[in-house]
């Protein structure tokens, strides 16, 4: 297991001193072969803080988290041996805003970055960059240009080519669709996906669209108030458990399903799983 | 009457790369338009341009029938409010009462006259409690509800809404939504710019934009019809929307299916 | 989501809260000047104490004031070793030769150095710094093997001890008293006080308005740049960035992975906060109207009486 948390707590104290929960007695267990994850919930549930565990950026108040057989926990002391950086190699984050983390003179610099400071030399570095300007949807020509200049979605592209250069074992991705329009965001969500099926590494998504959650993922975790109140499949999520709770909204197609159903009196063979099926099912139904 | 009027309105930042192209937009006073547009199509730039934030190359602005230009341009700020997509970055007070008063002491309204505004714009958004709060205790949403706030209180009835909703959560989004139209129905004009289909069919009115050039604009039922033009703009479609389009494709005449596939489409 | 205070300003009800910002920041430079013009030491003991009983009418923790004495520790430690060093008036306390050769300044530096990495963890840092400057001055006196650099006597007068007291004291008065304008004054209020101030500078076109509006609108973003702060170096902790080792060039790139995020996200935030400024009217250099306003009432008055009377008496004893 690639990633364990063990009754993991993490809480502060806000300036008023009453002490804040941001996640709480959280036990869940990941791999790095082969899952892609989604993690909902609504704003303040404890996801960002849940992912930032992931690659020791943050140690827990109490509780375990072993990333890679290293056990962190609120004692943990770096020695000479074990020392947290190396994880976030293995462990890669891709925050939502890629005006934290773009900084270098160009493209090129700014991608071989990360690589560079985990011992990739200069030249495999740039090798790595410029296959990845490609799978991000980018020319090559972008890697001489200044990253400033570049729209909102050409830099959030840099900034995940960035983390996907240091070929971590788990990609973590911090709501990476945001502030993109549909067109983009299709774009990205399949490139994340044919990383995945290529090199069957987990990925683990933090996002707010049901519908990505319905199309790609095959684990679905969700947060509510601090705890971890769901691991498991997407579809028994949406058609069992009561997500008005969570203050989720069902996919699309679910919805429309539902209401197709409801409102017409009829009843689908099973839940489509994208329009085409649903297509294809009312076509059945109705004729 | 007409109280917004875009005449061949065309803006490049670069020479010889045109972000708008002789656009022409007319609105109604009470009217609530979309300017439906996928990112780089150039709907962000026409919010600056209809208050004098940037400068068009050719063609002309009309607001309440008084011409753009540097004599009238602080009067047609009086008449427009806009809401930006980052609610930090419009942010300018330490609290929200001093933000909601900001746009009043420009305007040099008594003190007095401020102090009942601020009170009776906050009770409108919802947002009563929080007059002494400062931004970074606030959602996204609530400090849009703040900017709102800020521009009703400067008695302005027409609002642009540039991509507002773009980095709030769901729930901030829906919110928005709700309080736009709750706006509209008062009378207040509303001007939504946006990438998401679902927020633009709430609007009386929508014209779709693409590569800088309007390809379609009338009444949102009408927009919604035109098959060819929306699958051409690089606009997402609404779901029940391709489903009533597959329908129409195969020739398939369920006139119930198709009437509860419009009403979805239209969100209601 | 984590919060921050904002400079040192805890809540009360004292009449130092009631008080109009610009009759402290007044009532504060007078006091200032009364504290320079004071050349001895039982006065400085006097004025003192007046400023420990205006502490203690204004319901002000003495303990919260002795944290705004911290930064300045070391500052007051060094006026003191040097005053009882090198101040040779009054009478002779003390005087002995002593003999600095390359051996034993060596090892006075080793000392300094120890002090400098241990002193974290002892407690009375006074004393300690005290301690180790008395260990080197022995050192020098009785101990110097090895090639003479020089000699010198170290001489203690009567004066050398007084003019430490009194330079230290006189700090401590002015830091209090900066302390006590900043522990009972909002920024905001502070703010707008000196703005009202600063009014006449638009003699030399310098426009109050316009500099309280920048000051307002920066305590405005601290919180927000902090988090953001926080936000990139999570951020590029992710890709590598160890922030917690490295030689000096590491350190230099770490900082600059950091700052250059920070201007480049302030740039825009400029240019769209300018923007929505714009578009909601402001006319820079235009007048405004606000909706804070300061009111002077009595107390005012009197704080103002009370710092004068202070500098009044400070000038006629001095003079006389």
């Amino acid at each position: 297991m690639a990633i364990k948390f063990e009754q993991v707590n993490y809480e502060y104290i806000g300036v008023d001193g009453t002490k804040f929960k941001a996640i709480d007695d959280i036990n869940v267990e990941i791999s790095d072969k082969g899952e892609f994850i989604t993690l909902i919930g609504e704003t303040g549930s404890g996801k960002s803080t849940l992912v930032q565990h992931m690659n020791a950026l943050i140690k827990p108040t109490s509780g375990d988290v072993t990333v890679y057989g290293i056990k962190i926990n609120k004692d943990f002391k770096k020695t000479k041996k074990i020392k947290l950086n190396p994880l976030r190699q293995k462990v890669g984050l891709v925050f939502q805003f890629p005006d934290y983390q773009l900084f270098e003179e160009t493209v090129e610099r700014d991608i071989i970055f990360g690589p560079k400071n985990f011992g990739v030399s200069d030249q495999e570095a740039k090798k790595r960059a410029k296959k990845i300007i490609n799978l991000v949807g980018l020319n090559e020509s972008y890697l001489e240009r200044s990253p400033f200049n570049l729209s909102g979605g050409e830099k959030k592209r840099v900034s995940i080519a960035g983390i996907l250069a240091m070929e971590p074992d788990i990609l973590v991705l911090d709501e990476p669709t945001s502030g993109l329009d549909p067109k983009g965001r299709d774009a990205l969500l399949e490139l994340f996906m044919s990383i995945h099926k290529e090199l069957n590494n987990t990925v683990i998504i933090i996002t707010h669209d049901m519908n990505t959650v319905y199309k790609y993922a095959s684990r679905v975790l969700v947060m509510n108030q601090a705890a971890l109140v769901y691991d498991g499949s997407p579809i028994d999520l949406f058609t069992k458990e009561h997500i008005e709770d969570w203050n989720l909204d069902l996919p699309e197609i679910i919805e429309i399903s539902n209401n197709l159903e409801k409102k017409l009196n009829i009843k689908l063979p099973s839940m489509a799983r994208n329009i085409d099926e649903l297509f294809e099912m009312l076509k059945e139904v109705i004729l | 009457m007409n109280i917004i009027e875009i005449k061949d309105l065309s803006f490049s930042y670069v020479e010889d790369t045109p972000v708008l192209k002789h656009i022409n937009l007319e609105v109604e006073k009470g009217e609530w338009v979309s300017v439906l547009g996928h990112n780089g199509s150039g709907k962000s730039t026409l919010s600056k341009l209809i208050i004098g934030l940037l400068k068009a190359d050719e063609g002309e602005i009309y607001v309440d029938g008084i011409l753009l230009d540097e004599e009238s341009v602080q009067e047609i700020r009086r008449k427009i409010g806009i809401v930006f997509q980052n609610p930090d970055n419009q942010f300018v007070g330490v609290t929200v009462e001093d933000d909601i008063a900001f746009g009043m002491e420009n305007l040099c309204f008594e003190r007095e006259d401020m102090v009942t505004r601020i009170k009776e714009y906050a009770e409108k958004v919802k947002m009563s409690e929080y007059l002494k709060k400062e931004p970074h205790n606030l959602s996204g949403g609530q400090k849009q509800r703040v900017a709102i706030a800020g521009i009703l209180a400067m008695n302005t009835d027409i609002i642009i809404f540039d991509e507002a909703t773009s980095m709030l959560d769901p729930k901030g989004r829906d919110s928005i939504m709700e309080y736009i139209e709750e706006l509209n129905n008062q009378g207040v004009t509303v001007i939504t710019i946006t990438h998401d289909m679902k927020e633009a069919v709430h609007s009386d009115k929508i014209i779709v934009l693409k590569d800088g050039e309007v390809i379609a604009s009338g009444k949102t039922t009408d927009i919604l019809n035109d098959k060819e033009k929306l699958n051409a703009s690089n606009l997402e479609l609404l779901l029940p929307l391709k489903l009533l389009y597959k329908m129409e494709e195969e020739n398939i005449d369920n006139q119930d299916v198709k009437d509860l596939l419009w009403q979805l489409s239209l969100n209601k | 989501m984590k919060n921050i205070i904002i400079g040192q300003y805890v809540p009360g009800n004292s009449f130092l809260y009631k008080t109009d910002p610009r009759s402290k920041i007044i009532a504060l430079i007078i006091l200032m000047v009364a504290t320079f013009i004071l050349k001895d030491i039982l006065q400085i003991l006097v004025l003192l104490s007046i400023v420990l009983v205006v502490l203690k009418v204004g319901g002000i923790e003495i303990g919260r004031v002795a944290k705004g004495l911290r930064p300045i520790m070391i500052l007051l430690m060094f006026t003191f070793t040097f005053q009882i060093l090198f101040v040779k008036t009054g009478n002779e306390l003390y005087s002995e030769p002593i003999t600095i050769s390359y051996y034993n300044l060596l090892m006075a530096v080793g000392i300094a150095l120890f002090w400098y990495f241990t002193k974290r963890f002892i407690k009375f840092k006074i004393l300690y710094f005290l301690f180790i400057v008395t260990s080197i001055i022995a050192l020098f006196t009785l101990y110097s093997p090895g090639s003479v650099i020089t000699t010198s006597i170290i001489e203690i007068y009567t004066g050398g001890i007084t003019g430490a007291f009194f330079i230290m004291i006189r700090l401590v008065i002015i830091v209090t008293m900066s302390t006590i304008l900043t522990l009972t004054t909002k920024p905001t209020d502070l703010t707008l006080g000196l703005e009202q101030l600063l009014k006449p500078l638009s003699i030399i076109k310098i426009s109050s308005e316009e500099l309280a509006l920048i000051i307002s609108i920066a305590l405005r973003y601290i919180p927000t740049l902090l988090d953001e702060a926080n936000k990139i170096m999570l951020a590029q902790a992710s890709r590598g960035v160890d922030f917690s080792e490295g030689k000096l060039k590491d350190k230099v790139m770490q900082i600059i992975s950091l700052l250059v995020p920070m201007f480049i996200i302030s740039f825009k935030r400029s240019d769209e906060l300018a923007n929505a400024m714009e578009a909601r009217n402001f006319v820079p250099g235009e007048k405004r109207t606000r909706l804070h306003v300061l009111r002077w009432t009595m107390i005012d008055t009197s704080v103002i009486i009370f710092g004068v009377f202070i500098l009044a008496a400070s000038i006629t004893i001095v003079v006389i």
